[in-house]
């Protein structure tokens, strides 16, 4: 019999897996499985914990990219 | 505030995020394809990626109750 893990699926953009990737390498403690470069499956008690962290890595490349490219 | 709407527009457009199960570790293809289809047609499933034989569903216990009902080939163990 298959196995059934409970999870949420994230579905994302190259890039964007690459943040989550960085933030789990870390301690391993975000992702139950890795499929490819867009999509994982996290463990849903640290979703939200995950989403504040990319919120905040996005943040800091949001900020970069304006220092160095505009006005 | 336009930090904020950029951030909302990342998690909008390039990513989407689904709570349910990962089915995965099948015997063999004709397990998965069978419990594969039979999600779909429950209108459960959400993703696919048939090279590896994973699937993704927001709901299981029909499911479960699908491989409970199979009857075993091969293997040979009742039960």
């Amino acid at each position: 019999m298959p196995k059934a893990t409970p999870g949420v699926l994230v579905q994302c953009d190259p890039s964007i897996k690459a943040i989550i990737n960085k933030i789990d390498a870390e301690r391993n403690d975000y992702i139950i499985e890795d499929i490819d470069d867009e999509t994982c499956v996290v463990k849903e008690s640290k979703y939200k914990e995950l989403q504040e962290r990319l919120k905040e890595e996005l943040k800091d490349t949001v900020k970069e990219a304006e220092e160095s490219g505009s006005d | 505030v336009v930090d904020q709407i950029r951030l909302w527009q990342i998690e909008g457009d390039r990513m989407r995020a689904t709570p349910g199960f990962l089915f995965k570790e099948f015997a063999g293809e004709e397990e998965y394809r069978g419990a594969v289809e039979y999600a779909d047609t429950l209108g459960v499933l959400v993703w696919r990626n048939d090279g590896k034989r994973l699937f993704f569903v927001t709901r299981y216990e029909q499911l479960m109750g699908y491989f409970r009902n199979k009857p075993k080939k091969g293997a040979g163990a009742a039960g």
